[in-house]
């Protein structure tokens, strides 16, 4: 999208025009609630990435650092020190093995986040390749195609990625990861498809697609070059609004012990760890929680705030 | 219509073909057994629970059996539940998701669709705003964050309600289905305010102002029945939704239904058990979103088969 603005902004000087991408930027940063959800997602992006080496540097903590001071095995409150006095050095207090839940919520923050990019790629990749051969080659084949489609919208989808990762899961955390990424991926592509198609088939009939194809371009590169570059716009819409979405089912499923496994965790597995202890330290439950469901809400306003800024007439839902 | 229905029906059977060998295949290509465990079996052991479900015999035999047993309704027996055949725990769940998920989809019907008429008549206001974050919360909070909080506040501080307990038809019930509810809330509303936005400014509704009738008259009589159309379309594809909350929210509030069964049963690789919620769960959506298009038809003028 820089690239875009700049071009944009080299538009301004010569033709002192406003641009599509110059419009939906301004239009985006009137929406206050949308730059509390950019300045929320930015916030969280940071921290994950940045914070964990710095916590290691000044505490010694990393996600899974349990100390060897016997004393010092159990759940701390926030904000409480060894003697039970104030102490900077547990923000969000400890759990049961005397962990230091901040550094365990950026981490699951790197794996949610890279979960919900990943996914989200992976879905893309599916969604605009069958979109696009569905609305360009159109007729029987694109009825066909979409047919499959709804019927796939109607299935317990979430079902099969259950029983594939409860089969095929807990190899090592690492190939749990990508099972991950490309089952969540490959269950989200449904209403990127759809989306794609409508925008391919509305762009098919204009007469630069006809151009290229009197000189000879090949299918394969009308739809690479000169469709899909222009279905950008509400692709990148429904793509932030696809991220909020996979890391929920993420969660989910590391929740129910079947996502991401330990000694990895994301902010379901936090969850799930919390709930045990409820009663006796909330904050276990409360930290990871109020993470994950701000972030989630910063994304979907996000996305939103983009949805009205690049496509004033999808205002939907 | 009735052609439409039974085409769509037939369509259905494929269907569930597909969604139980997918299932089936997963389970077999996986490496391990249901009586691998930390233990190692003796091997006349395991060639006698070879034997006795009928492992030794081909693959295709196997699958045959399956799908034979599943064609005629019949589930087979419970791995890991000894001589439970699925059938009955199947009954025996259904009820408990059932209540559940049909009083969280009538709660988000209730609550959502008022809402939702509401934010769009008064378009840009406070109610508005208000009720829009108020979803987009309910959207964003994931209801394994909502269901334990909800026990923290009235199980563990107020003690209004037992933390968790299944006893049919009681007071038990308002934490699971307030925990299951709030996303269909959310949506329900949301799709019901951008709903009527569109409908309200149709041609029909200003013929209808002409006219005379009152706000009240119009927004009754006519902008109601095509303003709704959105959440109608939602509730097929919401059932499939609903399968995965209460998974969830049977897990947090220990209800025996057929969500919490369905994870036991990947645990333990109870092959009939997975195999059997699945098929029972992809017919009961299929034919449930069935329905739903039938009612869409009769809903909207447009619509014809």
């Amino acid at each position: 999208m820089a690239v875009n603005v700049a071009r944009a902004d080299s538009n301004l000087e010569t033709v002192r025009g406003t641009s599509l991408w110059q419009d939906a930027w301004r239009r985006l940063f009137r929406n206050r609630l949308a730059v509390f959800g950019l300045i929320v997602v930015a916030i969280v992006t940071i921290a994950s990435i940045a914070g964990p080496p710095i916590i290691e540097r000044t505490t010694g903590y990393t996600y899974d650092y349990i100390p060897r001071d016997a004393t010092l095995i159990k759940a701390f409150a926030p904000f409480e020190g060894p003697d039970g006095s104030f102490s900077w050095t547990h923000p969000m207090g400890t759990d049961n093995a005397g962990r230091d839940i901040l550094a365990r919520v950026l981490l699951g923050g790197r794996i949610s986040l890279m979960v919900g990019l990943i996914s989200t790629l992976v879905s893309l990749v599916i969604g605009i390749s069958y979109g696009a051969a569905s609305g360009y080659f159109g007729g029987r084949i694109d009825e066909a195609m979409m047919r499959i489609v709804d019927v796939l919208y109607a299935l317990p989808y979430m079902m099969i990625v259950i029983v594939l990762l409860a089969m095929f899961g807990s190899q090592s955390p690492f190939s749990q990861l990508l099972l991950l990424f490309v089952s969540l991926g490959a269950v989200s592509w449904l209403t990127m498809a759809r989306i794609v198609r409508g925008q391919v088939l509305s762009l098919k009939a204009q007469e630069f697609v006809l151009a290229a194809r009197a000189t000879g371009v090949s299918p394969l590169k009308i739809i690479a070059r000169h469709l899909v570059p222009n279905t950008l716009g509400p692709v990148i819409v429904y793509a932030t609004l696809t991220i909020p979405t996979v890391m929920l089912s993420e969660a989910f499923l590391s929740f129910l012990g079947i996502g991401v496994q330990a000694p990895l965790a994301s902010w379901g597995s936090l969850v799930a760890d919390g709930v045990t202890n409820i009663a006796i330290f909330p904050w276990q439950l409360l930290c990871p929680g109020v993470t994950m469901a701000l972030t989630l809400f910063s994304l979907n306003f996000l996305g939103d705030g983009l949805r009205d800024a690049l496509d004033p007439q999808m205002r939907k839902s | 219509m009735l052609r439409f229905a039974l085409r769509r029906l037939l369509v259905t059977i494929p269907m569930v073909f597909v969604v139980v060998s997918l299932t089936w295949g997963l389970i077999r290509l996986a490496p391990g057994n249901f009586y691998s465990g930390e233990r190692p079996i003796p091997a006349a052991i395991v060639a006698n629970i070879r034997a006795k479900y009928g492992l030794d015999r081909p693959w295709y035999v196997q699958y045959g059996r399956t799908i034979g047993n599943i064609a005629r309704g019949d589930f087979g027996i419970s791995l890991r539940y000894l001589g439970q055949p699925v059938n009955d725990i199947l009954f025996s769940a259904l009820p408990v998701s059932a209540t559940v998920g049909s009083l969280a989809y009538l709660l988000a019907l209730v609550v959502g669709i008022p809402a939702g008429i509401l934010a769009a008549m008064r378009q840009n206001s406070k109610v508005d705003y208000s009720s829009m974050a108020a979803a987009m919360a309910g959207i964003s909070i994931p209801n394994f964050v909502l269901g334990p909080a909800l026990v923290m506040i009235f199980a563990l501080t107020l003690f209004w309600f037992p933390p968790a307990r299944w006893e049919g038809f009681s007071v038990n019930l308002i934490m699971p289905v307030v925990t299951l509810s709030a996303m269909y809330m959310a949506y329900v509303a949301r799709l019901t305010r951008s709903g009527m936005l569109e409908v309200l400014r149709s041609n029909y509704i200003r013929t209808a102002r002409a006219k005379g009738l009152s706000d009240r008259q119009v927004l009754l009589r006519h902008a109601l029945r095509g303003g709704l159309l959105p959440v109608v379309s939602f509730s097929g594809p919401a059932l499939a939704l609903l399968v995965t909350g209460t998974v969830v929210v049977e897990r947090i509030f220990a209800l025996p239904g057929l969500g919490n069964y369905f994870i036991n049963a990947n645990l333990n690789r109870d092959e009939p058990l997975i195999i059997g919620i699945v098929a029972f769960t992809s017919i009961a959506i299929l034919l449930f979103n069935l329905a739903i298009d039938i009612l869409y038809g009769l809903l909207d003028p447009r619509v014809r088969y």
